[in-house]
């Protein structure tokens, strides 16, 4: 099973594959509506918003969160 | 690219230690496994382990980060079976039940471990809540459950959970917790919610 590169989500049905397109790396979360991949600003905010709205943290205890769950993933290497 | 004989060895042998350390952990706990009693489980020469791992801590958190990506693929896959809230939950509790041992310990002591490893927990929670509010922002819009803000959904589901995993011994001693209170705690939580 393929995992997203930006944000670790395992992907296995078509429609979880960015624009549907299974030899895509990314899913349809870290998708732009064109398509192309969320920057890094762009998914740390995203991911910070999703921490805070679904589990409720203080929001600079997410963002530091969710800025060491991107550090594990390969898309955001060397960052 | 070929990988050498030694290199193959090498990954063996870490993935070994990290499913000896995660037998451990779930049987001691966290804080009183000693990496001496993990190397003797593993029957190799305590050297071996800072061969792999530079420090205690990167072994413990190569561990739960092994445990996290097991939870997230196994919940995904038992969640996509299903879209209701309740299914959602039933998937939880299944895939909590499997590895019960190590969850309890990774609840229980979770404040007093290095940051690495509470943001592993994170992670494991946030694949959780992705399914949970997905389900319920359908069934809150249908009409089905309760507006009731995500995070507080999610915190008062995790709160009954981790309560009784934390108080194991009290609830259900030498058992599984969730085996034995799972079903009525998914049937009192999804009668809180409903319309």
């Amino acid at each position: 099973m393929k995992t997203c590169i930006a944000c670790g989500m395992p992907m296995e049905k078509k429609e979880e594959f960015a624009m549907g397109d299974t030899s895509k790396d990314y899913c349809v979360f870290c998708a732009r509506p064109d398509g192309s991949m969320q920057s890094y600003e762009e998914k740390l905010e995203g991911m910070t918003r999703f921490i805070v709205k679904t589990q409720g943290f203080d929001e600079k205890a997410a963002q530091n969160a969710a800025r060491e769950m991107m550090a594990k993933l390969p898309a955001w290497q060397g960052r | 690219m070929t990988i050498s004989k030694r290199q193959v060895r090498k990954d063996q042998t870490q993935k070994q230690l990290i499913a000896v350390a995660f037998d451990e952990f779930s049987r001691e706990g966290f804080m009183v496994t000693r990496t001496s009693d993990i190397a003797k489980a593993a029957g190799v020469s305590h050297g071996t382990i800072f061969a792999h791992f530079a420090t205690r801590e990167d072994l413990l958190i190569a561990v739960i980060e092994e445990f996290g990506h097991r939870v997230a693929g196994r919940m995904h896959e038992l969640a996509n079976q299903g879209g209701s809230v309740r299914e959602v939950l039933e998937a939880h509790l299944q895939g909590l039940t499997e590895v019960e041992a190590f969850y309890r310990r990774l609840v229980s002591e979770s404040s007093l471990l290095p940051s690495g490893a509470q943001s592993a927990l994170v992670a494991i929670q946030s694949a959780i809540s992705i399914h949970l509010s997905q389900a319920a922002e359908q069934e809150m819009a249908a009409g089905k459950i309760r507006k009731i803000p995500l995070h507080l959904l999610f915190n008062t589901w995790i709160g009954l959970i981790h309560y009784y995993l934390s108080n194991a011994p009290l609830f259900a001693p030498g058992e599984s917790v969730l085996k034995r209170y799972g079903p009525e705690l998914l049937e009192y939580f999804v009668s809180l919610i409903t319309v």
